[in-house]
């Protein structure tokens, strides 16, 4: 560049990429959404905001929290004071003393998603679909002309969140049961070449919950395959530990398809020996004993991960397990439950769904 | 759904139905750090490209420490396929269900004494109670349980295939010493009703010698069924092929067709499956298997699969073909001389066999009128009816029928028809049978 050259610490911190930003980053890694929330209004209020790019970020971080905190219908009319998308207002290149050199659109990528799943979560799935699939090609377009652009890094992002509006698709889609559609948006990112194991491995869990035993086993054939092979490609992030994990806690699901319940404990103990923050091999380990009618040890397991790694097994399936088997195993439940409740507000984070616990 | 004995007990029965566990889905709130701090445009500055990736990694391996307590994995992704909000995360069953015949009960049945004392000899019980009868599942009176310490438990595991509809009851008894001595009984009883998971509607056609059978599946279930197997079990001497369309996408990537093939799913409420049967009577001598009456084809044995492969098995009553009607007399082309010239008489060598077990006849053979009433092109030469003598109880008499063709080229012999003159009765008349008329 012939200019004098920007700051090269631009992107040193959070801090030089928003305005706080590293106090709002540090907020949602604690789940304080309710303190991201006073934040923005504070800044908004005390127009502590100067850039056009902070403004956006500090929306997207408010529209989040309402979100999170499940007031869909705040969070909705929060994103509505925007203008179209696509606008002038949201490019760099309209304030070039502010953004010299750069050209394009500074709307944080999530504004689109959240913009496409709320409807669905207020209950209007038709809408919220349909604004994932129109998201879905105006990504594919976005790729296109990068790529004729030869701008590389980009095409490597929105290739990421093409990928990303797919998994979306394929989570409702198996909310509703939808499970034909799904095994074809997964053919389809496969053929796509986002081949990846933890992509197959919810092929084969796909294919578990519609019933299809062999082809499940198959697409864990294939994971294994892959694990032997060191496959694993860019996207993946995938370490050793986790991908035997996931070898592990798929071989555990073919058990408990089998009702082998002991196989199936003994695979997520070599799981949990690897990574003891391995949630999922915990809770199903859980179910596991329960089914060989250790309801004792099942709770014990449970109750166990809460305390040991709280902020990695504290989520709302686990509760609901646990209260399930207090249900069980206390004719008095309401009092354990209660304790749990007590421990669980002191601990969880904003957004935990209390009504899990079922008090 | 429990109903109990008011009365002090120190015992209650949980009850707790055990179906297979189901995978939780919640599509989450959870983003990547590069579409949340910057715009979506940003890497297009080469800037950005080269110094946001290690700003945007460090707050992602930040939040997968697990030494540093954060919530950041619930907000942030660690990849993609996070954002199906799949994670194969099991959740115990949250209510009871429906439940369908040909499924099996299983439930988790945990005995609770909630008392501050100890309780001693207990004599544990379930069954299944239907209309029909009473189905023992468990039963401890051969060795009592010695004791359940106060705020203790015993529990237990029922398995039992659901063979009959209607209502159904648990019923669960204790029989045990409490504190003060005393011999109590808890009867506990916890109903659920059985209801119909499939239809299924029969046709059968028969053309020539094959029979097709198509059957209808229809599911009335509140699930989506995965048709595990669906087989269909001949009667004895018959053999069946099941008949599939073609492949809808034969040419697959290779990858995805290793993966998999595409499942047989009945929707839930009312979806439905179609499957072809070709059957065909397995002994070439066909004719002594075609007895008077009903014709038993065979039944359908159907296994479904639903969540993470929870099975279900029934199987159809027997399935009946058309009935056969009895053949009494065949009549049958022996041979036809392989020249024929016009207007020239050609011998054709015929059969007249009667299956029943007493004579018949005399019989009388002939060249029907067509309906068009057109003039036939091969006719009889001669005499235009022949006169056959009585046949005996299964026996057979061979002839010959002199005829002529009057016109060149594929003509048809029409119209054979045997009656009985005796019995005043005519039968079906032989199918057209085509020759090749050349000039002399």
């Amino acid at each position: 560049m012939d200019e004098p050259s920007p700051p090269t610490n631009q992107f040193g911190s959070l801090n030089d990429v928003a305005h706080e930003l590293a106090s709002l980053e540090d907020l949602a890694s604690r789940g304080s959404w309710r303190s991201i929330l006073d934040k923005v209004s504070r800044a908004r209020s005390l127009n502590l905001l100067s850039n056009p790019h902070d403004h956006l970020i500090y929306l997207t971080y408010n529209v989040l929290a309402l979100s999170k905190l499940r007031r869909f219908a705040d969070a909705s009319t929060d994103l509505d004071t925007l203008d179209d998308f696509n606008s002038h207002y949201y490019k760099y290149e309209t304030y070039p003393q502010l953004y010299p050199n750069r050209s394009g659109s500074m709307l944080p990528f999530s504004l689109r998603f959240i913009h496409a799943q709320l409807p669905i979560k207020l209950g209007n799935r038709q809408e919220g679909l349909d604004r994932f699939y129109s998201l879905l090609n105006f990504i594919r377009q976005k790729i296109k002309e990068k790529e004729s652009n030869n701008l590389h890094d980009s095409v490597k992002i929105w290739k990421r969140r093409e990928n990303f509006v797919l998994n979306c698709l394929i989570g409702h889609h198996l909310g509703d049961k939808e499970f034909i559609l799904c095994l074809d948006l997964i053919k389809d990112m496969i053929n796509r070449d986002y081949l990846d194991p933890l992509l197959v491995s919810k092929l084969g869990y796909i294919q578990m919950q519609i019933g299809d035993i062999e082809g499940a086993k198959g697409s864990f054939n294939h994971v294994e395959t892959m694990l032997n092979e060191g496959k694993n490609d860019g996207y993946s992030f995938l370490s050793e530990v986790q991908f035997k994990n996931l070898v592990n806690r798929n071989k555990a699901l073919v058990y408990v398809v089998g009702k082998d319940y002991v196989s199936a404990v003994r695979e997520y103990e070599e799981c949990i020996e690897r990574d003891h923050t391995d949630v999922v091999a915990i809770n199903n380990k859980a179910l596991c004993l329960m089914y060989l009618r250790d309801l004792s040890d099942s709770i014990k397991v449970l109750e166990n991960a809460l305390e040991r790694v709280p902020t990695r097994a504290l989520n709302e399936t686990l509760v609901v397990n646990l209260c399930s088997m207090y249900e069980l195993a206390y004719v008095n439940h309401s009092e354990i439950k209660r304790t749990l409740n007590n421990w669980i507000v002191h601990v969880a984070p904003d957004d935990f769904d209390a009504s899990c616990i079922r008090v | 759904m429990s109903t109990t004995q008011q009365g002090t007990h120190s015992l209650a029965f949980r009850v707790m139905r055990l179906c297979k566990p189901s995978f939780h889905v919640e599509p989450p709130f959870r983003l990547d750090p590069a579409d949340l701090f910057v715009g979506e445009d940003i890497f297009d500055d080469p800037l950005a490209a080269a110094n946001l990736p290690p700003l945007l990694s460090s707050q992602l391996t930040k939040s997968m420490d697990s030494s540093d307590l954060t919530y950041g994995n619930r907000f942030l992704l660690h990849h993609p396929s996070d954002a199906m909000g799949f994670s194969g995360l099991l959740l115990l069953p949250q209510s009871f269900g429906a439940i369908y015949l040909g499924e099996t009960f299983c439930s988790y049945i945990s005995i609770n004494n909630n008392s501050n004392f100890e309780v001693r000899d207990i004599i544990i019980k379930a069954e299944i109670q239907t209309e029909r009868q009473r189905i023992l599942l468990l039963d401890t009176s051969k060795s009592p349980v010695e004791s359940v310490r106060a705020g203790g438990r015993y529990d237990f595991i029922v398995e039992h295939d659901v063979k009959e509809l209607g209502a159904h009851t648990l019923v669960c008894t204790a029989l045990y010493n409490d504190n003060d001595g005393e011999r109590k009984y808890l009867p506990q009883f916890f109903k659920f009703v059985v209801a119909n998971p499939l239809s299924v509607r029969t046709k059968v056609r028969t053309v020539k010698e094959t029979t097709y059978l198509e059957a209808c599946i229809e599911n009335h279930t509140k699930s989506n069924l995965y048709m595990d197997q669906v087989e269909f079990e001949p009667a004895p001497h018959w053999s069946a092929t099941v008949l599939k369309a073609d492949e809808l996408h034969p040419a697959d990537n290779s990858s995805t067709g290793e993966i998999f093939k595409p499942p047989i799913l009945i929707r839930s409420g009312g979806g439905i499956h179609n499957y072809l049967y070709q059957l065909k009577l397995a002994s070439p001598d066909s004719a002594q298997m075609k007895v008077e009456g009903t014709n038993i084809l065979g039944k359908l044995q159907i296994t479904w699969r639903t969540n993470l492969g929870e099975p279900g098995r029934l199987q159809t009553q027997q399935i009946l073909g058309t009935p056969i009607s009895r053949k009494e007399i065949e009549l049958q082309i022996l041979e036809i001389p392989s020249l024929i010239n016009l207007d020239k008489s050609f011998l054709v060598h015929l059969n007249l066999t009667n299956h029943t077990d007493r004579e018949l006849g005399p019989f009388e053979v002939q060249l029907s009128q067509n309906s068009a009433h057109e003039e036939k092109k091969v006719m009889i030469n001669g005499l235009q009816t022949m006169v056959l003598p009585q046949v005996e109880a299964f026996g057979s008499t061979d002839f010959h029928l002199s005829l002529i063709a009057t016109k060149l080229g594929v003509q048809r012999i029409s119209g054979i028809t045997v009656s009985d003159t005796t019995e005043k009765k005519t039968y079906d008349p032989l199918p057209d049978v085509e020759i090749f008329v050349e000039s002399d």
